[in-house]
């Protein structure tokens, strides 16, 4: 899977968790800052990530990711 | 329920701003932003915008939570720097790690007053201390004054305002003791506690961490603050004494003086030294803290009822003349009781007039008693009360009453209350009241409460409440003197001090400096050969003491370094050659440098006088009982240097020892006046000498005057 693709999907998902427009998110949004990710949210984007892409991520690791561009390098390690 | 007191001042104009307190935006702000707010009730963000939305807050918010459209029916903005209008204040409230990213925006926005209620900064460790570095570093380029961070936040009850930027479940009732706090839990339970007692608040502070704002800087708003009569403080860390000293001093005396009540608990960032020195590992924090507050005027109790209980003693009633307490009981026990608490609370119980007696004989039974305390008899009503609380009150010897009701079947408790509500409006001396029992008496209370009539269960609480306000009375009478500079020679101390590296100085340099600062020092003389020690002895006259002189030995008992006690040149010579051979077996590596001879001091009291840099405080002083018992009964009390006459004279008289020396149970009166110069001395010693880091003089054997004191040890610790 290309980048491009991982991004589209990472993209999608964050709109759907946090609720927000999909011009809000950029590759260097903040999670919390720019996107108003609640705590509780976090932990949902970490699960829906994983059902999204197949994967099991780290829990610890995929919850110290703070921006989208971040996740986007988490995830495509992980499906490569 | 509002508050009623006499005592509330009318909202007066704001001031212009040019003349603006540097924290009037923080208590005043005309339009806040609450930066990092979430839609979901029950979280932090949420309750804190949702707080100040409901609380009546007279300004203008704006939430700024990114990705939402609005919250509770209120416009949202992405980020605080898109919001169109200025904006007065920011509460922060997003989580540790995105809070230097709001606090800049904060500044580029032009904000100047933050309060930073995200936990995760100094209190979880060195990655925590790092952000909240940040932060300091953010408010120093933008010049904001930033409350917190991990912090509760501020509420505001003048009726202009009404700001709860908190998450405290309710807002307080608006009254006139202001409260600060550096614990956010504790505040919480302060005001569910406050709103059960009727107890209102004019400003309520939790300032956290205190990376920004500190408690000198609300202290100084404070004191201008027309809603505020009384400060109560609640500090876990005491970081710049000095400063809190001065800060302090003029809020407490002066113009517009407002005492500051406070409970200090927990630890400083430097604890008490595990020092060599008894002076470094007596001067703990806490009992340096005692002197500190003691220096400021502050009045350190013990909890948080005690607290309060003050407060609405100092805060309701007018300041009393005089500690003359009069007491109004209808039961005999609770009043001897009464009078038994108030002796030991320094309160008095004064006799009355011939008019009062005679009014009371006019208006009480023949059963009842006529002296204080007042007896009015179990069967008493409205009546007896009244009249007999008038008499006192209107009686010359009588500062201040208080009034002991138990619940017996005929008492009629509520009109009782309502009695003293209307006598209470016209006096112009402080009543108390004790209304004593839990349910038969609320009703009663109640109606004292919503009079702002100070109430407590037991009468030994209302009396200690009494006591507090004696000590806040005496303190704004006493005289604080400049510091006292005696003549000295401190050329010649800068002279060994030259010649001095790190670490302690020998004996015969440490008793140099004493004797160049004029401290009583016998002959002495440092000797290198036998034959010099019996030389000097036969001069000094006999009996004399042989101490062993080395920069390795700091404790001479433990090489057995001190022989007492020499009568002739025989055993200054034996003695002499024992004390070196033995200390170069037990200590090789010792340099002996010779040994100090002086002639012995007759016995006499040993007491202590020490001295030790505080990275906190400064300089900071020790008086007690010394020698062998100074660890064991720790009889000993703290200033900080240097001082006047008044705290060296205080400093003194505070020790128990105190009475030994002023020649109780027969024994010789020592010369007080000259072991408070000693003291003085000393603490001018550290003043004036940086390096000086530790100092004892223990102990300054104390004989009776006509012989006078003299030290038998010293021990001076330099940095480099």
């Amino acid at each position: 899977m290309n980048k491009d693709e991982v991004q589209k999907r990472v993209v999608n998902v964050v709109c759907q968790v946090l609720g927000v427009d999909a011009d809000l998110v950029e590759p260097d949004s903040h999670f919390v800052f720019d996107l108003g990710a609640e705590s509780t949210q976090s932990v949902e984007l970490v699960a829906a990530f994983e059902a999204e892409f197949g994967i099991e991520m780290d829990d610890e690791a995929a919850l110290n990711v703070e921006t989208v561009g971040g996740a986007i390098e988490f995830i495509s390690e992980i499906v490569d | 329920m509002a508050a009623t007191s006499t005592k509330v001042a009318q909202p007066k104009d704001r001031q212009s701003t040019t003349h603006r307190h540097p924290l009037e935006s923080t208590f005043n702000p005309k339009s806040i932003a609450v930066v990092g707010v979430t839609p979901t009730p029950g979280t932090v963000p949420y309750d804190i915008f949702y707080n100040i939305l409901t609380s009546g807050y007279k300004g203008t918010v704006y939430p700024v939570a990114p990705g939402k459209r609005s919250i509770c029916a209120v416009r949202a903005y992405r980020y605080v720097i898109d919001i169109e209008d200025d904006v007065d204040q920011a509460v922060i409230v997003f989580p540790a790690n995105v809070v230097e990213r709001a606090l800049k925006q904060c500044g580029e926005k032009g904000i100047k007053s933050v309060i930073v209620i995200s936990a995760g900064f100094r209190e979880v460790g060195p990655k925590g201390t790092q952000r909240e570095q940040r932060l300091k570093e953010i408010c120093a380029e933008y010049g904001i004054s930033m409350i917190g961070p991990n912090c509760l936040g501020v509420i505001n009850t003048d009726p202009a305002v009404r700001l709860n930027a908190s998450f405290a479940r309710k807002m307080p009732d608006a009254g006139r003791i202001a409260f600060l706090s550096q614990s956010g839990a504790l505040c919480t339970a302060v005001l569910d506690y406050a709103r059960e007692k009727g107890i209102g608040f004019s400003k309520f502070v939790s300032f956290g961490n205190k990376a920004g704002v500190t408690e000198i800087e609300l202290f100084d708003y404070l004191h201008q603050d027309e809603q505020t009569d009384v400060i109560l403080l609640y500090l876990e860390e005491l970081r710049n004494g000095r400063a809190l000293i001065e800060a302090a001093r003029r809020i407490t005396r002066g113009d517009r003086a407002k005492p500051i009540l406070a409970i200090k608990s927990g630890r400083t960032p430097q604890g008490a030294d595990a020092a060599a020195s008894h002076t470094g590992s007596l001067a703990g924090e806490d009992a340096v803290c005692d002197a500190v507050f003691q220096e400021a005027g502050i009045i350190r109790i013990g909890s948080i009822e005690d607290l309060f209980n003050s407060a609405i003693m100092y805060g309701y009633e007018p300041m009393p003349s005089g500690d003359r307490l009069a007491i109004v009981t209808n039961a005999g026990g609770p009043g001897v009781m009464a009078v038994d608490s108030a002796v030991r609370a320094g309160l008095a119980i004064p006799h009355f007039a011939e008019s009062t007696t005679a009014a009371l004989r006019a208006s009480l039974p023949e059963t009842a008693n006529l002296k204080n305390p007042v007896d009015v008899i179990g069967d008493a009503r409205a009546d007896r009360y009244m009249a007999a609380l008038k008499a006192v009150l209107d009686d010359p010897n009588v500062d201040q009453a208080l009034v002991i009701l138990t619940p017996q079947s005929m008492t009629d408790i509520d009109s009782i209350a309502r009695g003293v509500v209307r006598i209470h409006k016209e006096a112009t001396k402080p009543i108390a009241c004790s209304f004593m029992g839990a349910t038969d008496v609320t009703s009663g209370v109640h109606l004292l409460q919503a009079a702002h009539i100070p109430h407590y269960i037991l009468p030994e609480w209302a009396c200690e409440a009494m006591a507090s306000v004696q000590e806040i009375r005496r303190w704004r009478q006493q005289l604080i003197g400049k510091p006292e500079r005696l003549q000295v020679d401190r050329a010649a101390v800068q002279k060994i001090l030259d010649g001095a590296g790190a670490g302690y100085l020998n004996e015969d340099q440490a008793l140099a400096v004493l004797e160049a600062y004029g401290l009583p020092v016998p002959t002495h003389k440092l000797c290198p050969t036998a034959e010099e020690a019996v030389a000097f002895a036969e001069q000094t006259g006999y009996p004399v003491v042989l101490r062993v002189v080395s920069p390795q030995v700091v404790h001479k008992s433990e090489v057995k370094g001190v022989i007492l006690n020499l009568a002739d040149a025989d055993a200054v010579r034996g003695a002499f050659d024992r004390m070196y051979r033995h200390v170069a077996e037990v200590m090789p590596e010792a340099e002996i440098h010779g040994l100090l001879v002086r002639g012995m001091i007759p016995d006499g009291y040993e007491i202590i006088l020490g001295a030790k840099r505080d990275p906190s405080f400064g300089p900071t002083l020790m008086f007690g009982l010394g020698g062998i018992y100074v660890g064991l009964f720790k009889d000993v009390t703290f200033g900080l240097a240097p001082i006047d006459r008044a705290t060296a004279a205080r400093m003194v008289s505070q020790v128990k020892a105190h009475q030994l020396l002023e020649g109780a149970r027969g024994g010789a009166q020592a010369d007080i006046n000259d072991i408070q110069e000693c003291l003085i001395k000393v603490g001018q010693l550290i003043d004036d000498f940086d390096r000086i880091v530790e100092l004892d003089v223990n102990p300054l054997i104390v004989g009776p005057a006509e012989i006078g004191n003299a030290v038998a040890d010293v021990r001076i610790r330099l940095s480099e």
